[in-house]
């Protein structure tokens, strides 16, 4: 399990770091949460009383929809504005 | 030992306030007369007639009695300036005489300056003139008398340049102030030379402090206490003299001596009666009022000095007073003469007699200019609607005894008087002033002989150009209508009004004896009893003999002969007069031909002595010599070096600003340079794009956790 969770961590990261497409990194960070939260829940095998990883996780997931729903508004708002979606267009950062 | 602070500490007296008065009556005139417009003449005369009144009462007053007031005016490290006021019979006489004639000017000019436009400035005048004579007159502190000395030097400017727009007379203006300022500067010498001894300048401390000083091998020393500190002042004997001689050069000049007296001929420039009050009866005595005061600080080689210089320039002046054609000119001579008579007794010691001529010679004077302003007047008239001519020149002149009849009359008294016959006042005085030279010479000896001998042949001349000037005035034919061609002009002559007569003629009055006393003999008189001759104060071997100390028998001796040959020297001058200027005479027939003297002595007396000529050709040529050598020296060397130093200073500032420019600027610039690199390196981090950002903060992260870690 925590190598499954290890690998959709490297994938997620991955995806953040290749993909041009904005709602790609989403999905990416999405897989990385989602990663965490499989670590979560397979460490809390050392806790059976309590449970506390598994009821983290689910904290998680529910901050992960909020994130997501932020998230994608932003992407909408971006979009809308620089009329593209392709992270390495946007760079109006560059110093 | 005397305390200096002592001697002049504050004295003061309830009659201040009288004397402030004699000071604040003519100031105020000269003040508000300017407004009064046509009222000017009546306002001013009133003014000074009360300050007559003032002097007056204060003459009744402090008559027997000398009255010092005196007060602290400011404090120079240990020295302590004062002013004060001395009010004895000399300075009483003069503020009396000073107004008197005042008042008299005041009341002729009433009527010669009537139709002057400017004539409130002119009334303005004389008040600022009345006002500075009074701070000579009455303050005993030499500081005080030199300020008033330079005010009338000022008021004499302004009223001698009256007429400006006559270049003549501007420069006639100039010429006085600058000849008296030439003298002037002897008078501050000599005041440095008193302070410096003597550490103040109030005649009171000066004289109390010159008795105890003393002549010790050949320096003159003097030892005295100053606010409890002991002083002691000595410095060569000779600068005792040379003090003496320096406070005389300021009398030279104001009195009109000799080598300074060309400036008094060319002040006639001036309104008549402004000759008669300034430049005959007081400001030109000003001089010999303060020899009279600094009388007993002159030593034997000053005063003889002064009585050389005294009889030269009388004797110089009536020369050039032989030839004149402007009656103005030949009374202008007559006054430098006779004032140096009175220069010449202060020089002999003859205090009394010097201040005695100074009174009778300021009424027959005044008389004498004043009878000439009426005949300058009355002919002036006559240029009205007609040809121009010059009412000053006796060649238009002739006859006039039978226009002027008043005038002729006080003419004559007054002239008389100075021509000194006895039944006048100059006579007295003269006469007292021979005696004493008489004596003076025969105690001296030797080349002192030479100023008797001038002074007795001045009075041959004295009586022989005044009875020229009155059979060329008042004798014979009216010259001006064969020169105009105008046989009305006699019928159109008038005698003056009595504006202008009754000061002539109350001038003529004291010109007779009897208002000195009923006496022939001068030391009968009551001024020759008022004004006792004082007693030297200098240190004995530098003193002169004093007459006073000559018996009285010398006097008796010498005083028949004196009288005799004086007289009969008079009577000489007259006779050789009335033979050659006689109506119908040989000279006085070529006279009205000619245009100046022939003969080198007669063009040697026409241009007194060519002395102006000397001045301008060599004296004043050489100070336009040397303005055009410091012209040049500062054109050529001074500028020179300023525009080479300025070049330097421009070379300077270029290189600096090269400086500036590479090494300043350019560190700024490096500076600048060098943060743009350092800000071009930092940024290419900076790409803008956010995975990129993402990774490097991810490898941080990594980082960190490992160093955590491990």
């Amino acid at each position: 399990m925590l190598l499954l969770g290890a690998l959709m961590f490297c994938v997620g990261l991955f995806v953040v770091f290749t993909r041009k497409n904005a709602i790609m990194v989403l999905i990416g960070i999405e897989l990385m949460l989602n990663s965490a939260n499989l670590n979560l829940v397979t460490f809390s095998r050392f806790d059976p009383q309590a449970l506390q990883g598994q009821i983290f996780s689910l904290f998680v997931i529910t901050i992960a929809a909020a994130e997501a729903a932020v998230a994608l508004a932003i992407v909408v708002k971006v979009y809308k504005y620089f009329k593209t979606s392709d992270l390495d267009k946007i760079n109006s950062m560059k110093g | 030992m005397i305390d200096l602070l002592d001697i002049i500490s504050p004295q003061s007296s309830a009659y201040l306030p009288w004397i402030l008065a004699l000071l604040i009556l003519p100031i105020f005139s000269f003040a508000t007369t300017g407004f009064m417009k046509g009222k000017a003449p009546y306002w001013s005369s009133a003014i000074i007639a009360s300050n007559l009144l003032v002097a007056a009462y204060l003459a009744t007053v402090f008559w027997n009695e000398p009255l010092t007031i005196r007060g602290n005016w400011f404090k120079l490290g240990e020295n302590q300036f004062t002013y004060s006021f001395y009010l004895d019979k000399l300075a009483l006489t003069m503020s009396l005489i000073v107004n008197f004639v005042a008042l008299l000017v005041h009341i002729f000019s009433t009527e010669y300056m009537r139709t002057d436009a400017n004539k409130p400035r002119y009334f303005a005048y004389l008040g600022l003139f009345t006002f500075s004579m009074m701070g000579i007159v009455l303050f005993n502190d030499l500081l005080f008398i030199f300020i008033f000395w330079e005010l009338v030097g000022v008021s004499s400017y302004l009223l001698i340049g009256f007429w400006f727009q006559k270049k003549s007379a501007s420069l006639a203006a100039n010429k006085a102030f600058i000849l008296n300022r030439i003298g002037d500067l002897g008078f501050i010498t000599g005041l440095m030379i008193l302070f410096t001894q003597f550490h103040s300048l109030d005649l009171d401390a000066v004289k109390s402090l010159m008795i105890m000083s003393e002549i010790e091998d050949g320096n003159w020393v003097v030892n005295f206490m100053q606010g409890g500190k002991e002083v002691i002042s000595s410095m060569d004997g000779r600068w005792l003299s040379a003090g003496g001689i320096a406070l005389f050069c300021g009398a030279v000049g104001k009195s009109a001596q000799f080598p300074l007296q060309v400036w008094l001929p060319d002040a006639m420039e001036g309104p008549t009666p402004v000759s008669a009050l300034i430049h005959a009866a007081t400001m030109v005595a000003a001089g010999v009022y303060m020899l009279a005061r600094i009388f007993v600080l002159l030593d034997a080689q000053a005063l003889e000095v002064v009585a050389i210089v005294g009889a030269v320039t009388a004797f110089m002046a009536a020369i050039a007073a032989l030839s004149q054609f402007d009656i103005k000119k030949v009374l202008a001579y007559s006054t430098i003469s006779q004032l140096g008579y009175m220069v010449l007794a202060m020089g002999v010691g003859a205090y009394s007699a010097g201040l005695f001529h100074l009174i009778t010679h300021a009424f027959f004077k005044a008389g004498l200019f004043l009878s000439a302003g009426i005949i300058i007047h009355q002919l002036h008239h006559l240029e009205k609607g007609g040809k121009k001519f010059d009412p000053q020149d006796m060649r238009v002149m002739g006859g006039l005894r039978r226009k002027l009849p008043v005038t002729f009359f006080a003419f004559v008294i007054c002239s008389l008087a100075l021509a000194g016959l006895p039944g006048f006042s100059g006579f007295l005085s003269k006469d007292a002033i021979l005696l004493d030279l008489a004596v003076w010479a025969d105690i001296k000896g030797g080349g002192f002989y030479i100023p008797e001998v001038l002074a007795f042949m001045t009075v041959v001349l004295t009586a022989f150009y005044t009875f020229r000037m009155i059979y060329l005035v008042f004798f014979g034919e009216f010259r001006l209508p064969k020169i105009l061609g105008d046989a009305s002009l006699p019928n159109k002559l008038k005698e003056g009004n009595l504006w202008v007569t009754v000061p002539a003629v109350i001038f003529a009055l004291l010109s007779f004896t009897f208002p000195f006393g009923f006496t022939l003999n001068a030391d009968h008189s009551w001024v020759m009893e008022a004004l006792k001759t004082p007693m030297y104060l200098v240190p004995e071997s530098y003193a002169a003999t004093s007459l006073l100390d000559v018996p009285e028998e010398t006097f008796h001796g010498l005083h028949k002969t004196v009288n005799i040959v004086s007289i009969l020297l008079a009577l000489a001058g007259l006779f050789i007069a009335w033979l050659s200027y006689k109506p119908g005479a040989k000279l006085e027939k070529t006279f009205i031909e000619r245009r100046e003297p022939v003969g080198v002595l007669g063009q040697i007396s026409f241009y007194h002595w060519y002395q102006n000529s000397l001045y301008q050709n060599i004296f004043l040529k050489a100070i336009l010599a040397k303005s055009r050598a410091l012209a040049w020296f500062d054109q050529y060397v001074l500028d020179e070096a300023v525009n080479l130093l300025a070049k330097l200073n421009v070379v300077i500032a270029h290189v600096t600003r090269w400086f500036d420019q590479v090494f300043v600027d350019g560190l700024v610039n490096l500076t600048a340079a060098s943060v743009g690199k350092v800000g071009q390196l930092t940024r290419s981090i900076q790409s803008g794009n956010i995975q990129a950002q993402i990774l490097v903060t991810f490898i941080f992260l990594l980082t960190l956790i490992l160093l955590l870690v491990v």
